[in-house]
């Protein structure tokens, strides 16, 4: 197995059938994937780089943990491709994948702890209804940009589970799968993780 | 009907409550305007949510340090990003120095501040015979103007941006030229008069100019003699036939010329490649003094070191430092001083003559160069193989970017006599001409590029011979490129072999560059009238 997916590596992708790879459909790619075909790995890597990154760089601190993250999901990639049964769309698969990957991660740099830990009194402060969000009236790419440095400022245990809901677009159930953790207390968490957004937006425009 | 929470709110918009109470939910707002209202919130603020995240940084757009599977990497990537990084290194550094005497950079591959050193030492080392030394020169700006141009065809052709590449040239070229404020003055005779002061960057050509006021900029002459007796506070960069100071310049001394005299005040240091250097008694220099010269007659004062390349020095006055000389003789009276150490390197050791009374406060080191050595020296083979590379590289560049034109110069070496004497009247005229066209102001962006070519044409001059020797050896029945490469190895290599034959190596490799140039010269002549043609 192992000399196989060596065997794999050592393929060059020629030219002309990475070319012709473009014009190929999702599920032919992936098929001939799992086959260790290194043209198809390398088709699916341009395909979804720059998602999987974009992912592993919310969830992480740095560019560099993002970047080795990135380049351990793919290389995993080779061998845990054969476990994807096609039941769940393949983004959301990889991206399933990568929010394990970057929680790993995380998990490393707390030497072994979980990245959160459920706090016994999960009772959830409500906002204020009758004050709208902020996020409704962002439209400009400027916004769009505070909106993002908001996020990147929140604390883990609430830019992990948003992150994974908006933008891997995990379910709760996975997110909480993901992180250990009861459906409920992930609902909590992102509830709670887009008040503290609200609070951030409101108090940075002020 | 109670409302519903945020919270309740907030799972159904992300579609996680459970169908029942979804449902119910649903109906409630349906009814009630303020959840209503909330929901509606909460969804645009989910939907900002996405796209917010999914705009992703600039940063995380390029995740460019992953290679795992980027193993398709081949020549042409290679050759592209060369090329990419010789034009950055060579456009950051032209934007860097856009001031006047750096602008004749042209002329030097290498900065004259930092680098001259290394080029007098380069060329010092390859300088046994005219041609020799002129092809090695030739061989590093050449290069670098073959690296911009094939650079710039390539990234053309991999990417479809041959005019762009063809704007970026001209950007290049319009950088390099003199684009500052400064004034220009020309005639048979140009003068600045005792009582007069230039502000600007004075660019003076004539016969004879002649400078007794004050420039406060820096002075660039193109004549048969400059005379400097008044005050230069910037640079004076000299390529006049004769040049003599007996004023004052703050700044330093680039000349490039026939002879050089100072009698006056020099503030830092003269850099040059000259005939003879004279500093006379009178002469002090601030800094140091680095030329290649013929003759050097040092009798004044330098304040540092002076380093010479020279035929025969004779140093009669005093050197602050070090005292370095390569060449000739060297003649040392008793007048002399020297405050650091005294480094020569000759042929012979009767060369060498240091008088008793000369005072010498350092060490005395005298190193006979035996000619022979670079053959016994690692180094030679290592520079040579460089050598020998960046041939091939520049061979098969050539085969791959305009195999046709590659194809019609192999051939014109062999029509012999032709060549031989179109290449030996274009290794006259040429430089006959980039002189002309610099005295006459106008023309020295026009001479700067002539320039440009005649060096990249002599680098070019042993490829093309190079290959029809090969050819003419080896007589492929089918002309391959791979062929045609071999083939050019071959040729190289006996050209590079054959030109170290005592002797006889140098005359060789004239008649290599003539009919080089010769060859090149006619088909450039030919596909031009081509061109106009059609």
């Amino acid at each position: 197995m192992d000399a196989e997916v060596k065997k794999a590596q050592g393929t060059r992708p020629r030219e002309g059938t990475a070319k012709e790879m473009e014009g190929l459909d999702l599920e032919s790619v992936i098929e001939r994937a799992r086959g260790h075909d290194a043209e198809a790995l390398g088709e699916i890597y341009r395909r979804y780089v720059r998602r999987v990154f974009g992912l592993c760089r919310y969830m992480l601190d740095s560019r560099e943990s993002a970047e080795d993250a990135t380049g351990e999901v793919f290389l995993k990639l080779q061998r845990s491709i054969e476990s994807y049964d096609g039941s769940i769309p393949f983004p959301r698969w990889l991206l399933r994948v990568a929010g394990n990957q970057c929680i790993d991660a995380l998990r490393r740099r707390q030497r072994g702890r979980q990245v959160i830990v459920e706090v016994e009194d999960a009772t959830v402060i409500e906002a204020p209804s009758s004050e709208l969000s902020p996020l409704g009236a962002v439209i400009s790419t400027e916004e769009r940009t505070q909106v993002r440095d908001a996020i990147a400022r929140l604390a883990v245990n609430y830019r992990v589970p948003l992150v994974l809901r908006y933008y891997g677009e995990l379910s709760y159930d996975e997110i909480a799968q993901q992180l250990d953790l009861k459906k409920n207390y992930v609902a909590a968490l992102i509830f709670r993780a887009k008040q503290e957004l609200r609070r951030k937006l409101t108090h940075g425009s002020k | 009907m109670e409302c519903y929470s945020e919270l309740t709110c907030a799972i159904f918009v992300d579609g996680e409550l459970g169908i029942e109470e979804a449902r119910r939910l649903q109906d409630h707002v349906a009814t009630c305007q303020r959840c209503r209202e909330l929901v509606d919130a909460l969804r645009a603020e989910n939907r900002i949510l996405g796209e917010s995240l999914h705009e992703l940084p600039e940063e995380a757009g390029s995740p460019a340090s992953f290679s795992w599977l980027r193993t398709s990497w081949v020549w042409g990537d290679l050759a592209a990003l060369a090329a990419v990084l010789a034009l950055v290194s060579i456009f950051s550094a032209w934007v860097e120095k856009l001031r006047i005497p750096e602008a004749l950079e042209w002329l030097n591959p290498f900065s004259v501040n930092g680098l001259t050193n290394l080029i007098f030492n380069l060329s010092y080392y390859f300088a046994h015979g005219g041609t020799a030394m002129l092809a090695d020169y030739a061989a590093v700006v050449g290069g670098l103007f073959l690296l911009l141009g094939g650079g710039a065809l390539l990234l053309g052709r991999r990417w479809r941006l041959q005019q762009s590449g063809l704007r970026l040239l001209i950007v290049l070229l319009t950088m390099s030229l003199p684009s500052f404020a400064l004034e220009r003055r020309h005639g048979e005779f140009v003068t600045v008069a005792a009582n007069e002061t230039v502000d600007d960057t004075l660019l003076a050509a004539g016969n004879n100019v002649r400078m007794e006021g004050v420039v406060n900029g820096d002075l660039l002459v193109f004549a048969r003699t400059l005379e400097v007796r008044g005050t230069v506070k910037g640079d004076v960069v000299s390529f006049a036939k004769r040049t003599v100071v007996s004023g004052t310049v703050e700044g330093r001394i680039y000349n490039f010329s026939q002879s050089l005299d100072l009698d006056g005040q020099l503030g830092h240091s003269i850099y040059g490649w000259v005939q003879s250097l004279r500093v006379d008694s009178r002469g002090h220099v601030g800094d140091s003094i680095l030329v290649g010269a013929g003759d050097v007659t040092l009798e004044g004062e330098v304040k540092r070191s002076a380093t010479f390349f020279a035929g025969n020095a004779e140093v009669s006055g005093s050197v602050g430092r070090d005292l370095t000389m390569a060449g000739g003789s060297l003649t040392l009276p008793s007048t002399a001083r020297v405050g650091g150490n005294l480094t020569a390197r000759v042929r012979h050791l009767k060369n060498v003559e240091i008088a008793d009374g000369a005072t010498i406060a350092g060490k005395r080191d005298i190193q006979v160069r035996v000619r022979k050595s670079q053959f016994t020296r690692p180094r030679f083979y290592f520079y040579q193989a460089i050598w020998l590379a960046a041939a091939m590289l520049v061979g098969w560049l050539g085969l791959v970017l305009v195999p046709g034109f590659f194809e019609a110069c192999t051939q014109a070496v062999g029509s012999g006599w032709r060549s031989f004497g179109l290449g030996f009247g274009t290794l006259v005229v040429v430089p006959v001409t980039i002189i002309v066209a610099a005295i006459t102001l106008v023309g020295i962006p026009v001479s700067f590029m002539l320039l440009a070519m005649y060096l990249t044409a002599i680098y070019l001059a042993k490829i093309w011979v190079g290959a029809f020797l090969g050819r003419a050896l080896l007589k492929p029945a089918k002309v391959t490129k791979r062929d045609s490469l071999l083939g050019l190895l071959v040729g190289l290599l006996i050209l590079g072999i054959v030109g170290f034959v005592p002797y006889l190596g140098g005359l060789i490799r004239l008649v290599v560059l003539c009919l080089g140039l010769g060859a090149f010269s006619w088909q450039l002549y030919r596909s031009s009238r081509l061109a106009i043609t059609t």
